[in-house]
């Protein structure tokens, strides 16, 4: 349905799109996943043209679309685009807003475009909000809006930048449960997310993108389970982390703290994960505090959400030593505390850094 | 964290409440020092509502409990319980000091 062969993109001398080479078939559904800004989105606007790519092809049912002949609107009618952040039109009614495209474009009449309108306002729980205006709607139904709307076009595929992205968490749910409804129905469909349970059990396939390009593809298992490359297990494993350095003795422990529980409040870890990561947090820099005068120290949290796992990691410069050695330790009082609130502790000196790896107990 | 001193005729109370860590800790000890001087010995530490220790706090009370056994007092330790009783159990202070599970019953044991 889809072939896309070298695409690649650059704005000014900053390449987004490197050789992006990929086949997208009828009735798949594809999940884009990556950290922020390698090019997924940017992907995207490619395919159908809102950005022009600079170099490669991209052919669609067999006509290449960036051949100057060939007719852009039309074709960008066989592939519609749901956004981030819903591109509505607010002075339009909801049904306003999805006749719109039939009539203007398909030339479908009013009494048809509304009829079909209604059916897909249906389709995504929104019929009662048809004479509504976009301003009285909440994120979730905008979005919903915005998918019918999609859907009024009778496209091809759909491709969706983040969809709910800027939705309240709350929200989130409603608007992926109309795209699970959309795959469902075979709809051929590509969607950049970092919603990645959801990625994971919608999706057909699965493109890792990293530095311009799809790094690594596979299915929702390959990828999510047993990812083969360095960079995707960096991504799968450690979705989610915080980095604080420390520079001088005199670091203040209460703002290190704050920090660390807005981290722990944003994955949502219980009461008792977080008092054992500040206690192991605080029993390791009273270790450290006699060198940190000499010494630069990151600490790094990372969480799995996959594993359920919390890592934790001291990096620090200087010659190769581990500070939790006993026969460096005043005393075993902290080590002893640190030993009980981990599940691991692993001392590697990798460069010219030492770090020391630990798991958290899980509550 | 703050301290309150309570007089009982058996002990003093001390409650300490919030964070007992290596900010406050020095705190702690400095006060407890200060009535030692004023010639207390006997003494009930009440962490009712002590919210969470670590090795600098456990390190506090070690060093306080050493200066009063040695002027032949007495330290217990009332209402140990949830992060902070999980703290004592890890490092092993649960068997160093004597538990109470109430002011009261820490004042009847200093008699």
């Amino acid at each position: 349905m889809i072939k896309i062969e070298h695409l690649s993109k650059r704005f000014g001398n900053l390449e987004v799109l490197k050789d992006v080479s990929v086949e997208i078939k009828t009735g798949e559904v594809i999940s884009i996943i990556g950290p922020s800004g390698t090019g997924k989105s940017t992907f995207l606007r490619c395919i159908n043209l809102l950005d022009h790519p600079s170099g490669g092809s991209i052919r669609i049912d067999g006509v290449d679309i960036m051949d100057p002949k060939s007719d852009v609107p039309k074709v960008r009618q066989k592939m519609n685009m749901v956004f981030q952040s819903f591109n509505l039109f607010f002075h339009l009614s909801v049904m306003d807003n999805l006749t719109l495209g039939p009539i203007k474009l398909l030339g479908m009449s009013q009494q048809d475009a509304e009829r079909k309108s209604m059916d897909l306002l249906k389709l995504v729980g929104l019929a009662e909000k048809a004479e509504s205006y976009p301003d009285e709607l909440s994120g979730g139904q905008k979005q919903r809006v915005a998918i019918a709307r999609c859907m009024a076009m009778d496209p091809k595929i759909i491709l969706f930048d983040e969809p709910t992205s800027a939705l309240d968490p709350t929200m989130v749910s409603e608007v992926l449960s109309v795209i699970r409804r959309l795959a469902k129905d075979g709809m051929t469909m590509a969607i950049v997310t970092h919603e990645m349970d959801f990625a994971r059990d919608v999706s057909n396939r699965v493109f890792y993108m990293d530095e311009g390009v799809i790094y690594e593809e596979g299915t929702p298992e390959q990828i999510f389970d047993n990812p083969q490359k360095e960079k995707t297990k960096t991504f799968i494993n450690r979705i989610r982390s915080f980095c604080y350095h420390i520079t001088s003795p005199d670091y203040d422990l209460y703002a290190m703290n704050a920090e660390i529980e807005m981290f722990c409040e944003k994955q949502i870890l219980a009461v008792k994960t977080r008092q054992n990561l500040l206690l192991l947090v605080e029993e390791m820099l009273q270790i450290f505090n006699p060198f940190l005068s000499s010494l630069l120290l990151d600490i790094v949290l990372a969480y799995s959400e996959k594993k359920e796992i919390l890592e934790v990691v001291f990096e620090y410069t200087g010659e190769a030593v581990n500070l939790l050695d006993k026969n460096l330790l005043a005393d075993e009082l902290g080590l002893t505390i640190i030993q009980g609130v981990t599940e691991s502790i692993d001392y590697r000196h990798m460069g010219n850094k030492n770090r020391l790896t630990m798991i958290l107990k899980s509550a | 964290m703050t301290i309150e001193i309570k007089k009982e005729s058996a002990a003093l109370v001390v409650k300490v409440a919030g964070r007992l860590d290596a900010v406050t800790a020095p705190e702690y000890e400095k006060k407890v020092n200060e009535l030692i001087a004023d010639g207390e010995i006997n003494f009930v530490v009440d962490f009712e509502q002590l919210e969470y220790i670590s090795s600098a706090g456990l390190r506090a009370l070690l060093a306080t409990a050493k200066r009063i056994k040695g002027k032949s007092g007495k330290i217990l330790l009332a209402n140990i319980k949830g992060g902070v009783k999980e703290v004592f159990d890890i490092s092993g202070f649960g068997t160093i000091f004597p538990m109470h599970d109430s002011v009261a019953s820490a004042l009847s044991a200093s008699v």
